[in-house]
């Protein structure tokens, strides 16, 4: 039994950073309609921005809050030299701009940070194991669970409650209508794209600890995420939270019980999902 | 008279100066080792220790040494291509380096068409034993000399002996080699092996989480792990949350590499396995070498870097032996060549065309005051000689 409970809490954690970076990559392409192949390097600079604090003395909290304004701030760069110029074109360009953005961003990564694997220094009681029902279990995993948590309560109370967030959901939806109110849809692209980045430098930061830090650990992340937002169909956010749940479970359980064919079976479900709801588990996703 | 003098004066000059300028073009030496991807650090590692052999030898034929490098991406298709640019278009008369079975085995199978010696200095599998009278190994032990000397160090080590091992693999050709290896050889030891089908992960794997719930599960004491080298450090962090440390004890099929246990810190502490060197080892040669690596590459002086280091030296000093760059006469050169380097004299069978040296079993623990500011040290548990790790000639 205590063994089905650490594999929940693993799912939960795994499917938590996925969700996490999924959701900003379906955010920046929901809103923005800008399909973000460099949203995986943007996850690994939060977690390069996290590893320079906490290796400077920052509190890890801190840190936390600090990582992602930052890669925010890189978002806000990017999107205002290099995505806003592709906007008005077809979503093929934005998808090569970003890729080629994608390998910029790891060469600067490498050229400041080098290519050593990084490990961020928790404090001391984030180190420890706590008993949850009768599993020894990392005491920053489940801190992990509670960031997670939080953060998805923090979106959606800005998506559901603000003007701001009711704002870009309905620029989601008919951005000429939004347009005609006299809403920039200059401001709400920038905001969902630093949106998405900070979400990335939040999970950067929180998988820092958890998964080691390197160069391209962004580039599975990218395509996990992307798995995610198939799965629970593109551009739905309720989807994403779905999705990113079942795939941490899925891994997890094949993991453990069929080793080998783990990742052939988070795989197969994506094709299976793909073919049989192309829009998503919720039904939610969009196509263009 | 006197215009025919000047003349052959001016043509005589001509030819010298050319061959004088002929005899300056350098050896060009083709290096292919991963600068981008989870290995990097390994791959300029070996770089860094390919080029400090090429710094010490200086010249090749009365030619000075010219080091091409490539990066292989780890992946075997950019390897061969790459390789194929360094020969036809580069003009490198050898290949060196190649971090991966998989790409070893990819650019061997290229050998004929690339007509050119290739010596591999990280390559451990088993298959390269006589494959290519033009394929070489010098440098990392290969999976079979390893197997032996974990099952020999195992039963040596009373903390390490009377535990039942669990085998995680890395899903890829030098992992699945190295796992059965392992198992075959411990169970004739009377090693107790958990699950004799090992498992196998991907190489892309991040969350170790269900193999370590997996691993608690099994109620062992002991997990062997063939990991590339950086993922060692990572996996060795994950477990140490969950606190598997506490009651097992981890031997790996390859060395750790010094600076993703220095990230590591504490969590890496108590990984034992065997593997050529360590900056543990204390020889007057050795001493010296870490000492000019240190100060040249202001690094940690490691594995990777000294068997290259090694293996470049040996194929730097066959081509002067065979005299000539002719690739047969080169592996002819090669065939039976030794090289007294930081970890005793490092023979190239003639046989097999593989290594024969010397090696140690290590356990990383806090490291004590060391000129290079280690945290963590592979201290040297017991040493190997050659014979003892095989494979007979």
């Amino acid at each position: 039994m205590t063994t089905y409970i650490e594999i929940a809490l693993n799912s939960l954690v795994l499917g938590g950073v996925f969700l996490i970076v999924a959701i900003g990559l379906n955010i920046v392409y929901g809103l923005s309609r800008v399909m973000n192949l460099a949203h995986g390097s943007l996850y690994t600079l939060g977690a390069y921005f996290g590893f320079t604090l906490v290796a400077s003395g920052v509190n890890f909290f801190i840190a936390l809050i600090l990582a992602p304004i930052l890669v925010g701030v890189a978002g806000l760069l990017i999107e205002r030299t290099v995505i806003s110029l592709m906007r008005k074109r077809s979503m093929v360009y934005t998808l090569i701009l970003t890729y080629g953005l994608m390998f910029f961003l790891d060469g600067l990564v490498r050229y400041i940070w080098g290519n050593e694997t990084r490990f961020i220094e928790l404090p001391g009681f984030m180190k420890r194991t706590i008993s949850v029902a009768g599993v020894n279990y990392p005491v920053f995993r489940l801190i992990i669970l509670f960031i997670i948590a939080a953060v998805m309560a923090g979106l959606m109370l800005l998506l559901g409650k603000t003007k701001t967030g009711i704002t870009m959901r309905a620029a989601s939806q008919i951005p000429e209508m939004v347009s005609c109110l006299g809403i920039s849809m200059t401001w709400v692209h920038i905001g969902a794209f630093v949106l998405g980045c900070v979400l990335a430098g939040i999970a950067g930061v929180v998988a820092g600890p958890l998964f080691t830090v390197y160069p391209t650990m962004g580039h599975q992340m990218l395509l996990s995420s992307f798995v995610v937002i198939v799965i629970g169909g593109l551009g739905s956010l309720r989807g994403a939270v779905m999705a990113a749940l079942l795939i941490g479970l899925v891994q997890n359980l094949a993991e453990f019980f069929i080793t080998d064919l783990a990742m052939v079976i988070v795989y197969m479900m994506m094709a299976v999902i793909l073919a049989i709801m192309p829009r998503g588990l919720l039904g939610e996703g969009r196509f263009e | 008279m006197k215009r025919w003098l000047v003349a052959m004066l001016a043509l005589s000059l001509i030819l010298v100066g050319s061959g004088a300028w002929a005899a300056q073009d350098p050896i060009k030496i083709g290096v292919l080792v991963p600068l981008s991807g989870i290995v990097a650090q390994g791959g300029v590692e070996m770089r860094d220790g390919i080029d400090m052999a090429a710094k010490e030898k200086k010249t090749i034929l009365g030619r000075p040494i010219e080091l091409l490098v490539e990066d292989t991406q780890i992946k075997p298709d950019v390897a061969v291509s790459k390789a194929e640019k360094l020969v036809f278009k580069d003009g490198a008369i050898a290949l060196i380096g190649v971090f991966s079975s998989g790409v070893g085995l990819a650019l061997a199978k290229n050998i004929d068409r690339l007509g050119v010696p290739f010596l591999t200095t990280h390559v451990m599998t088993t298959e390269f034993y006589g494959l290519h009278k033009w394929v070489f190994r010098c440098g990392q032990l290969a999976n079979d000399q390893t197997a032996i000397g974990n099952v020999n160090g195992i039963l040596a080590t009373p903390t390490l002996k009377d535990r039942t091992y669990y085998v995680l693999v890395h899903d890829y050709a030098w992992g699945h080699d190295a796992g059965a290896r392992f198992i075959a050889l411990a169970k004739k030891s009377n090693i107790k092996i958990y699950n004799d089908s090992f498992d196998k992960a991907p190489t892309s794997t991040t969350d170790w989480s269900s193999y370590i719930s997996k691993i608690k599960a099994a109620g062992v004491d002991g997990i062997y792990i063939a990991f590339i080298t950086n993922v060692i450090p990572v996996f060795a962090k994950q477990a140490f949350d969950f606190g598997l440390q506490k009651t097992m004890k981890i031997v790996s099929a390859a060395a750790p590499g010094p600076v993703e246990l220095e990230a590591g810190g504490e969590a890496c502490y108590g990984i034992f396995g065997a593997s050529d060197w360590s900056w543990d080892v204390n020889s007057p040669t050795s001493d010296a070498w870490e000492k000019k690596y240190f100060e040249t590459y202001k690094t940690i002086p490691s594995d990777a870097a000294v068997h290259s280091y090694v293996g470049a030296m040996n194929l730097f000093n066959a081509i002067d032996k065979a005299g000539s760059t002719d690739p047969d006469k080169i592996a002819q050169a090669l065939r039976g060549i030794s090289f007294d380097g930081p970890y005793g004299t490092v023979r190239i069978s003639a046989k097999d065309n593989c290594a024969r040296n010397d090696a140690v079993l290590t356990e990383t623990m806090a490291a004590s005051s060391n000129p290079y500011g280690a945290k963590v040290v592979m201290k040297v548990l017991r040493t190997f000689k050659a014979d003892e790790l095989g494979p007979p000639e």
